[in-house]
């Protein structure tokens, strides 16, 4: 343990310095566009994130949707929970308890049932072979009785977890209704296991891994620093299902956006014999079966001269007419109220 | 003598949208925007590439719901009205803009690229996976499986029966398509789960991809970061994802794609245009959508200007030389550093090449060439040629991680979404409990077509796309509509099953309209 220790100081050196290093870096180069600042508020996947959802581009619309004919049980009628890791630090879980089973609890308590309060107990298994009685620690969440699911702050990445649904009684005695898998919360930054047939050096690992998080030779960790600590998790100090009301994509800043645009097209339409010839601009085009032919142009400023000859099939008669269209645009700009 | 390797993973998927109960739907133009905009410019750029036999080595998978849709003939027929649509619409829009210089040879270039669209849809028979396969005979493309309907793996870690038959899915499909087995696989979103290395062991698999925390945060440490692979305690190879390489081309910021040269992408003619005139070229209920007919460039802050083919060309080629002069310096340090050719792994998402950033085929098309022609300095490899080399790496466990938000589970992991799960698993213990009840005597006839569709339509439920789309927060209905659905089919089959009365009609209907995976077994789910 005391190397561990040591080697921990170290590599906390080398992040400090580094910390201090881009500290120094930034404020030398402010100008260098506020970008590189504003990625790193980003969580990491952001970006992937967003350019993921855009094969999913659908237009702002509402669209009715066929209304789904049933919805999904309600409970499966089993007494269950099961808890799964979101992250270096939350778990989610989500329970179910049958009514028959309240039932043989108010009848087996009788008064003790009413001050009894609902109650996941979340106890740390971390490296055991958990009998019920032998987890390192634990502690309780109270919820409402009606509650069936809940996100739990464990503050502890790299540990094993498992967690009782139940009831607390006043007398502190606790009742299991059902038991949880085991879930691990994941390290949130490098392990302190070296083996030794691949032992590193600490400072070269350090750049190793800034390198790997994409932050240059010259940064060594301040990739767990900057990225876990702030970026990776964020969210983390919300309260639960808070934290998940945060979506990635929409973040539309609350400017005031209001816009508007014109543009004019021009629509050349007419008719003729079905079997003559007809040029726009010099232009061959198709006429419809019966003679007529529609043309459609975007209409910029200025003046468009638009000969439209017509001949006969046989080549001997032909007609032009020419209409001539002038466009201008005024505008004014932003009026503010 | 190079110093290193480059492994350019392109990950394409989209998850199983295909209606044959509507003659329209909206959905369904996810497959046919990412036909144009990348599969068909992708498949060019390889092909240019070998006709001037540049050599060039790329991993990409091709997910199994993709490759279905590909290889449907519905949906390959609708992908052909579709573009002889959109050439329609080009063949307009060169009479439109004739008084607009500056848009009228854009509308003719889109024209020439819908026309070449459908020229190389049809040279491989409509059926692109004949033209990914042909590359990957050549020995250029390694193309790897993913998991059978891109199901998130992390949160299905309660019931690995359904992780192993994610995988045994995928790998019979792959076999059946590609006629060998796969070598590898890419996680759906990249996410790793301990443990899960020993299923794809089981499935035959021999390497997967996990993002660089997932490597980094390993035990023991990794010796060289994620510059050379680890394997697990299965003997399946992990490769890391290098962030740095990454964020030069995924980041809006940063990275290429953001330039103000390039194409505007949410400035799409299917809303800019007079309703009348477009409405033959939107959807039939009227709603404005993309038409991938786009004339602006991003520009930058104020008024869009039109978008300059050239100028764009010019740039892409000068970032592919920044991304290789970066590769270089990055290759060339880590060489005297590691005393060890390093492996730089730099995966994205395939769509982002073409639908997101318009010129990234083209880049990809200068980088591969001036790795071949500019430089001695890497090597691209695909990660089967690395472990051949390199047959003796580390042992590591890598860490629980994912590519998406926050680098865990949360994107599929939250308020919006995470009622699915107590069904998901729910129904996955449900489809367990039927494959024990029913292998032993080997049912067939009825009995076996419902287990069968059963499996199916609980693979369909659990994409991760439907978690994903929810946790986004908009149009969500689609994505909520289908998870439910999915599991209903699944509650009723499993209903009738238990109770031996199969509703024959019923269910052909479904195995027609959720007609995936014809030769699933469902056997593979225990």
């Amino acid at each position: 343990m005391a190397i561990f220790r040591k080697i921990k100081e170290k590599i906390n050196k080398v992040i400090q310095k580094n910390k201090e290093k881009k500290a120094q870096r930034i404020s030398k180069g402010a100008k260098a566009k506020e970008a590189p600042e504003k990625e790193i508020k980003h969580a990491i996947g952001t970006q992937e994130t967003n350019i993921g959802g855009s094969k999913f581009f659908t237009p702002a619309t509402v669209r009715t949707a066929p209304p789904v004919v049933q919805e999904l049980p309600a409970r499966y009628f089993e007494d269950k929970i099961i808890i799964q890791a979101r992250d270096s630090w939350w778990l989610h879980s989500y329970w179910e308890i049958t009514p028959r089973t309240m039932d043989n609890l108010r009848n087996k308590l009788q008064d003790k049932f009413n001050s009894a309060r609902l109650v996941l107990r979340v106890y740390d298994v971390s490296n055991i072979i958990f009998n019920g009685t032998n987890a390192h620690r634990h502690f309780d969440i109270e919820v409402n009785f009606d509650t069936t699911s809940w996100y739990i702050d464990t503050k502890g990445p790299g540990r094993s977890w498992c967690v009782d649904v139940g009831l607390r009684l006043a007398n502190g005695e606790f009742i299991t209704i059902a038991r949880s898998n085991i879930a691990y919360t994941p390290i949130d930054g490098p392990s302190w296991i070296t083996d030794e047939e691949w032992m590193i050096p600490d400072d070269m690992f350090a750049r190793l891994y800034g390198m790997g998080f994409g932050f240059g030779k010259s940064s060594p960790g301040k990739g767990w620093q900057e990225r876990m600590k702030r970026a990776l998790f964020s969210g983390v100090f919300a309260s639960p299902g808070m934290a998940s009301m945060a979506s990635p994509v929409k973040k539309v800043p609350p400017l005031r956006k209001f816009w508007m645009v014109v543009n004019t097209e021009l629509i050349v339409y007419g008719a003729t014999e079905p079997d003559a010839k007809v040029t726009v601009q010099g232009n061959p085009i198709k006429l419809r079966p019966d003679g007529t032919f529609t043309l459609r142009y975007a209409l910029p400023d200025g003046k468009q001269v638009i000969p439209v000859e017509g001949t006969s099939n046989d080549g001997i008669e032909t007609i032009t007419i020419t209409p001539i269209v002038g466009k201008e645009t005024k505008s004014n700009s932003l009026v503010r109220k | 003598m190079h110093k290193g390797y480059l492994c350019l993973v392109l990950h394409s998927h989209l998850p199983f949208v295909r209606h044959p109960e509507h003659e329209n739907f909206l959905e369904e133009d996810w497959l046919y925007e990412a036909i144009t905009e990348t599969y068909i410019p992708l498949i060019n750029v390889f092909e240019g590439l070998v006709q001037d036999n540049v050599d060039f080595r790329v991993t990409m998978s091709l997910t199994p719901t993709l490759i279905s849709m590909l290889t449907d003939s519905l949906l390959q027929d609708r992908y052909m009205k579709h573009i002889n649509r959109l050439i329609e619409l080009a063949h307009k829009e060169t009479e439109r803009t004739r008084w607009q210089p500056e848009f009228n040879h854009l509308a003719m270039m889109y024209l020439a690229s819908f026309y070449k669209s459908r020229e190389t849809f049809e040279k491989y028979n409509r059926n692109l996976v004949n033209a990914f396969k042909k590359f990957q005979d050549l020995g250029k493309l390694e193309i790897i499986t993913c998991g059978a309907t891109h199901g998130y793996f992390p949160l299905m870690d309660v019931c690995r029966e359904s992780v192993k038959a994610q995988l045994k899915v995928a790998v019979a499909h792959y076999e059946s398509v590609f006629g060998k087995k796969p070598q590898g696989i890419w996680l759906p979103e990249c996410g790793f789960h301990p443990g899960h290395d020993e299923l794809l062991k089981e499935a035959g698999l021999r390497y997967f991809f996990s993002d660089a925390h997932g490597i980094l945060h390993g035990t023991p440490r990794p010796k060289y970061g994620v510059f050379a692979p680890v394997y697990c305690k299965s003997g399946v190879a992990c490769f890391g994802r290098d962030l740095e390489s990454s964020k030069q081309v995924w980041s809006s910021i940063e990275g290429y794609p953001g330039d103000y040269a390039y194409r505007e992408f949410y400035r799409d003619i299917g809303f800019d245009l007079e309703y009348d005139y477009i409405r033959p070229y939107i959807h039939p209920d009227g709603v404005r959508i993309n038409t991938g007919v786009k004339y602006y460039r991003i520009t930058g802050p104020g008024e869009k200007l039109p978008y300059d083919p050239h100028l764009a060309r010019e740039r892409a080629a000068s970032h592919a030389g920044n991304f290789l002069f970066n590769r270089e310096k990055q290759v060339e340090y880590l060489y005297d550093f590691m005393q060890k050719k390093p492996m730089i792994v730099s995966p994205y998402d395939a769509e982002l090449y073409g639908h997101w950033w318009y010129e990234g085929p083209m880049w990809l098309d200068f980088l591969i060439r001036k790795i071949h022609f500019d430089q001695k300095t890497i090597s691209m490899i695909t990660p089967s040629e690395y472990l051949l080399e390199n047959p003796r790496n580390q042992v590591v466990t890598p860490s629980m991680s994912s590519w998406g938000w926050k680098g865990y589970s949360e994107m599929w992991l939250q308020g919006p979404n995470d009622w699915i799960y107590r069904h998901l698993h729910k129904s996955s213990q449900r489809m367990t409990e039927l494959t024990k009840t029913y292998s032993y005597n080997n049912p067939n006839g009825l009995l076996r077509r419902a287990l069968n569709q059963a499996l199916r339509e609980l693979l369909l439920a659990q994409s991760s796309d439907w978690a994903f789309i929810m946790g986004t927060g908009t149009h969500t209905e689609y994505a909520v509509r289908r998870t439910k659905e999915h599991l209903l089919r699944f509650s009723t089959l499993y209903e009738q099953i238990k109770s031996s009365c199969i509703d024959e009609g019923w269910l052909s209907d479904i195995e027609y309209k959720d007609n995936i995976f014809p030769n699933i077994d469902y056997k593979v789910h225990q």
